[in-house]
């Protein structure tokens, strides 16, 4: 059985070394030819210009509290109507990605580094390494997160962290014991290449250790990354929502979109107003589409097995 | 294969024996204990209550009469709820097993069929509907989802119950208590299936879709087989074999309960008695439950890596 | 994959569960609701102003009985009411929620009630003397009084009762342990096999004697009897785990007897023959278990009554549905910040009074919460017979107030426009749990104490055992706290009292609370307690805000429904009949 992998490695030996920049801008020029792609990073880019810099323009953006004008629908003052204290919804929406944004990716980028790495190395070294990630990884699945998440709120709490830092520590605390998932995966998918006719030939070859990981291993499981971390990303930004929930997010009033759709959680605002909840769920929505289309069609573009 | 399993086992102990000591303390660490939550009552009746339930002992002395008790099949009694660990644990955890079983049944039936088809029509317009309809799903807070079903479905229509396991009052048995049954869980099982369905079908997707590039099929195809013998017998097979390594990480998930399902749809189900308890601090039940689980996680990444064996042969077990 | 890698994604799961674990009170109630507009606004929109009435101050009776749901329709001889989590400890004294509480209230009855107004009225006991030194109460039982088994229950049951309370293995909350009955200490420290101050006169005739007189005594005492022959049977002195196994077999002497209990469902009655009052009019009674929105329960005709916020829209939903009648009720709580007195800035009472002033408490409380609540200032509830608003300081907003008081108390605005004294800014570390009041709270309190140049540091917990802990660690200058459900006027002040407000030590104030419980004549208390409230409204040793409002909708189709504040739905539901 001849795998088109098996070919790549073939390719890429020949073209060597100097290859790296023109392979960068030939998937450029690859991924710009796929339309979708493209027009799901300009709804990411437009995402982002529109919360960092769209209420600039906005006449709330103190977020005043204003008794006269609670739960209004939208109209002509306030396009997307007003909250429960009076507050514009469209700026907060926008203030709120600002923070969902930033926390969402960088939240999911952090998880899906750590794990891919522990992952790769104990697939790729098997033996005592392999034993003492995966046993350790095994100890942390056990580990149940509510409490872990009530001593870091304490312990943050405790040491004075100003409210507005404390979700990025925790954010990298639970990155720190939320690998286990996907290195499992990552280390899988590195036991059965690692097993595949192309590494035994860059065994043969004599290949250095560095060399094999990142030039031939690591190409291989990028696809594979790609989808999960695009995947993950709606999951990210709700999450926290989560951790503001248990007081470890963002303090009120500072909006987020996890906890402006939280707010409708209950029968009559849903019902009643869905433009308190149809805003900052859109916008989830919208986002975590538009990351996953791009995602797709850098999949498509960054996988060797591809050939499109 | 043998000494392999038994080494696996022996690590299995240690770890669950670490796990056991460190999730002790996690919960001994928690802030707040059972007792500090009554406002009623007086510092000094506290400090009399901590001496009964034993609080005030150091931590390793409590670790230590919790472990040879566990060892003994004596998993206590639950301080809020005044019942053995145990006996809660056989009331609730079957029924959050009733919903995760029938959901992830569905979840995987349905993702390996809407996987295949949109792998295989890539790009398509059944390709992106399905694309869209995941990340809808998948972007949306499951207990909006809930809501809005018991809306539709409960309120408005009609046609199902709004929560619960039984018809409040009922005496059905036989046939016609699992029909009650049936008809209730039916609202979380589609919220369930419909929250787990969509990264599941990515799942099958992407591994489709690599499969249909590889060369065999090239063969199979160029054989003369039919489409659909391509499909489903030489394509599906080596796309579902990556996926037999899920279902060992199935397995604590089937009997850990879904917080926010149980809450909606008022189930009857663990998850909600975890947190209740937790929220209360009641020590033997969350020692219990979360062991019980540990003991299942452990379980099950011994059964995904023996799958995976199963599954790729060229991955050599160690 | 399916699992997710993220650890966050599984928590989303967890989102929104936690809040359940610090409400102890009566059945479900929806109070996650803010909503619609009280003020007309300046500009037009196409949402209708509300209805000028704000509110429901009358009972409203269901317009329309046809639009009652179709299983609602079937039901004759069962009704249904929603409990947030009973567990099967049904066992009075024994239970450790209160929602375990509420099952009990309905299958035990009292020695003494107590009524609307929270004063005692006779229950199984029918009448009871009190000595003129007010330390001996005696008890006499009605006649021919039986246990749901038939069996006659006697003083010494009453006398069991009492006394496995004070075993020292007794480890429920009951206040019987605060009235200090005189031996009880020593049966408790096993030198005596009795308790002393207990004395069974004759089968109908008990009485105790208590070390020193204590107001709250008749009705802590005159509570459930258990059955000692039921109970008692297996009882040694320092072992009572026996009686966890008959937590879900109760033998009691209520209006319901215990049928069926469906953990995390349903606990079903059926009714008590033996009952002294008679058998309950209607046969079966079913608590059902709902966590959270009980809306869609109310709609479908699953559940015949549940309570809700008084929010405007609420009441008017409940009014629109047509079948059912709705009451307004005020629990018997208040809701108060804590101040840490032991910090610098919180020691002075003209700080905590500008505080009180500074804060738009009609905007948080009434406004923001549509209604469904007032503003408090002193520690009782407007339904108490005690309150009273007699030479009470109602601190409505005023900023400027509060700037005064704050300058005059040392604090100058300083650089950043935060307020400062001896070079120590003027700072409040808020903590509070988290709920949607809780959110409205900070957004208003942060612009409030900004525009007077206090730094305002919310902090915000999910679970009250946190909270607790944090404040008995003593790091924090508010917080926000709602007492439970109050009987005796004297048990919103107890607070200030047992240590549990550190720092509050005021000699007149003691004097007057054990005047307030050396009496049990009512118009007597009542001033005590007038002046009572008077020093704390001025002293503010914590800042009240506010009293909830609900309402309960229920069923039209039944009839003879009251609600108590004080023993909730357990009076009247021996009278409540399905026409």
């Amino acid at each position: 059985m001849i795998t088109t992998p098996n070919k790549l490695v073939n390719v890429k030996r020949t073209k060597d070394s100097p290859v790296k920049s023109s392979l960068f801008k030939q998937s450029i020029r690859k991924l710009s030819k796929n339309k979708l792609a493209v027009s799901g990073f300009v709804v990411v880019i437009f995402m982002f210009v529109a919360c960092f810099i769209g209420p600039l323009f906005s006449p709330y953006t103190d977020n005043k509290i204003n008794m006269a004008m609670m739960n209004k629908a939208p109209h002509l003052k306030h396009w997307l109507g007003t909250d429960a204290l009076g507050r514009d919804v469209l700026t907060r929406v926008l203030q709120a990605g600002r923070i969902s944004l930033t926390v969402g990716l960088a939240s999911m980028m952090l998880s899906v580094f750590i794990g891919s790495l522990l992952g790769a190395l104990a697939g790729y070294y098997r033996g005592i390494v392999d034993q003492i990630i995966m046993r350790i990884a095994d100890l942390l699945l056990t580990i149940p997160s509510l409490p872990l998440l009530f001593i870091f709120g304490a312990l943050l709490s405790e040491w004075k962290i100003p409210t507005d830092y404390r979700m990025y520590i925790v954010m990298l605390m639970l990155s720190f014991v939320g690998w286990p998932g996907l290195a499992r995966m990552v280390r899988g998918q590195m036991l059965s290449l690692r097993e595949r006719e192309f590494m035994q030939a860059a065994v043969v070859l004599g290949l250095r250790d560095r060399r094999k990981l990142f030039n031939h291993l690591l190409p291989n499981i990028v696809p594979l990354l790609i989808v999960i971390a695009t995947l993950n990303i709606g999951g990210s930004i709700l999450s926290e929502s989560v951790l503001s929930f248990f007081g470890l997010g963002v303090m009120p009033p500072t909006p987020t979109w996890g906890n402006m759709i939280d707010a409708a959680n209950n029968m009559i605002d849903f019902q009643e107003r869905p433009w308190l909840w149809i805003p900052p769920g859109f916008s989830i929505f919208a986002t975590v589409i538009a990351i996953n289309i791009f995602g797709d069609g850098l999949r498509d573009v960054l996988d060797p097995k591809q050939k499109r | 294969m043998s000494t392999y399993l038994s080494k696996r086992l022996i690590y299995m102990f240690v770890i669950l024996f670490a796990a056991s000591l460190l999730i002790f303390c996690l919960y001994a660490l928690t802030p707040g204990d059972f007792i500090s939550g009554n406002i009623k009552l007086s510092p000094e009746r506290k400090a009399e209550l901590r001496d009964i339930y034993g609080l005030n002992k150091p931590l390793l002395e409590r670790y230590g009469i919790w472990m040879s008790n566990a060892f003994r099949g004596d998993f206590g009694f639950s301080l809020a709820q005044q019942k053995p660990v145990l006996q809660l644990f056989n009331e609730y955890i079957w029924n959050s097993f009733l919903l995760a079983v029938v959901s992830t049944f569905l979840t995987w039936v349905i993702a390996v069929i809407v996987g295949v088809i949109s792998a295989y029509k890539q790009y398509s317009w059944f390709d992106t509907l399905v694309m869209v309809a995941i990340f809808a799903a998948m972007s949306i807070p499951s207990f909006f989802i809930g809501l809005f079903l018991i809306k539709i479905l409960a309120v408005d229509l009609k046609w199902l119950p709004p929560g619960g396991m039984l018809t409040t009052g009922s005496n059905a048995t036989g046939i016609a208590y699992l029909k009650e049954v049936i008809h209730h869980m039916t609202l979380p099982v589609i919220v369930m299936t419909l929250l787990g369905v969509g990264s599941l079908t990515r799942y099958f997707r992407s591994n489709m879709i690599d499969v249909i590039k590889q060369d065999y099929i090239r063969t199979a195809r160029a054989k003369g087989l039919t489409e659909r013998k391509v499909l489903f017998t030489h394509a599906l097979r080596n796309a579902l074999l990556p996926a037999i390594t899920l279902v060992g990480f199935e397995l604590p998930a089937l009997f850990g309960g879904s917080l926010i399902i149980e809450k909606i749809f008022n189930w009857p189900g663990i998850g909600q008695l975890y947190m209740q308890s937790f929220g209360l601090r009641d020590y033997p039940l969350l020692m219990g439950f979360t062991m019980f689980i540990a003991i299942l996680t452990v379980l099950g990444t011994l059964i995904s890596d023996i799958l995976y064996h199963v599954a790729d042969p060229r991955v050599r077990l160690q | 994959m399916k699992r997710g890698i993220f650890l966050l994604t599984s928590l989303l799961i967890a989102s929104s569960l936690l809040v359940s674990a610090c409400s102890n009170n009566n059945s479900s109630s929806n109070s996650a609701s803010n909503t619609k507009s009280t003020t007309v606004p300046a500009t037009t929109t196409q949402e209708t102003p509300a209805s000028t009435v704000v509110g429901l101050t009358e009972p409203f009776t269901a317009t329309d009985l046809s639009k009652l749901p179709a299983v609602a329709q079937k039901r004759t001889d069962t009704i249904i009411v929603g409990l947030t989590d009973p567990s099967g400890a049904f066992t009075p004294y024994f239970q450790q929620s209160g929602y375990d509480g509420n099952v009990s209230s309905l299958l035990y009855a009292s020695l003494i009630n107590v009524d609307d107004k929270g004063l005692p009225v006779p229950e199984l006991a029918e009448s009871w003397d009190i000595s003129d030194d007010a330390l001996t109460y005696t008890f006499h039982l009605k006649s021919d009084l039986k246990f749901s088994d038939g069996s006659p229950l006697t003083a010494d049951d009453v006398a069991f009762t009492w006394t496995i309370l004070h075993d020292k293995a007794y480890d429920g909350d009951s206040q019987v342990l605060t009235l200090n009955v005189v031996g009880g200490a020593a049966y408790k420290a096993g030198t005596a096999t009795t308790i002393t101050g207990i004395k069974v006169t004759d089968p109908k005739t008990i009485s105790v004697t208590l070390e020193k007189p204590n107001a709250t005594a008749l009705v802590t005492l005159g509570s459930n009897v258990l059955s000692k022959a039921y109970y008692g049977k297996d009882y040694k002195f320092g072992q009572l785990d026996y009686i966890k196994k008959l937590h879900e077999k109760p033998v009691g002497n209520g209006p319901y007897t215990l049928e069926k209990f469906i953990p995390g469902q349903e606990v079903r009655f059926v009714a008590n023959e033996y009952y002294y009052k008679g058998k309950p009019a209607t046969e079966h009674f079913i608590y059902k278990t709902t966590e959270g929105d009980v809306w869609q329960f109310v709609e479908t005709g699953e559940v015949d009554y549940a309570s809700f916020s008084a929010t405007q829209e609420n009441i008017d939903k409940l009014k629109g549905l047509g079948y059912l009648n709705v009451i307004p009720y005020t629990p018997s709580s208040y809701g108060y910040l804590q101040a840490n007195l032991e910090h610098e800035q919180l020691k002075d009472k003209a700080v905590r009074q500008a505080i009180t002033y500074g804060l738009d408490r009609k905007s948080i409380y009434v406004d923001a919460s549509q209604g469904a609540g007032s503003v408090a200032n002193i520690p009782a509830s407007p339904i108490s017979w005690s309150y009273t608003e007699e030479g009470i300081n109602p601190y409505n907003y005023d900023p400027e107030k509060a700037k005064e008081l704050l300058d005059g108390a040392g604090w100058t605005v300083g650089a950043g426009g935060i307020r400062e004294k001896d070079g120590k800014p003027l700072s409040i570390h808020f903590l509070g749990s988290k709920s949607k009041n809780t959110d409205i709270f900070i957004a208003v309190a942060k612009e409030n104490f900004e525009a007077l140049g206090i730094k305002f540091e919310p902090e915000v917990f999910a679970d009250f055992n946190s909270l607790v802990s944090k404040v008995e660690g003593g790091d924090y200058d508010l917080v926000s706290f709602s007492t439970p459900m109050l009987t005796d006027p004297s048990d919103g002040l107890l607070q200030f009292l047992n240590g549990e407000i550190k720092g509050y030590d005021n000699p007149k104030f003691k004097e007057l609370y054990d005047k307030g419980l050396a009496t049990t004549d009512i118009e007597e208390r009542k001033k005590i307690y007038t002046e009572l409230y008077q020093l704390l409204n001025d002293e503010l040793p914590v800042i009240f805000t506010s009293y909830k409002k609900t309402v309960y909708a229920y069923n039209g189709r039944i009839e003879n429904v009251t609600v108590s504040p004080f023993i909730g739905l357990a009076g009247s539901l021996p009278n409540w009949s399905l026409k």
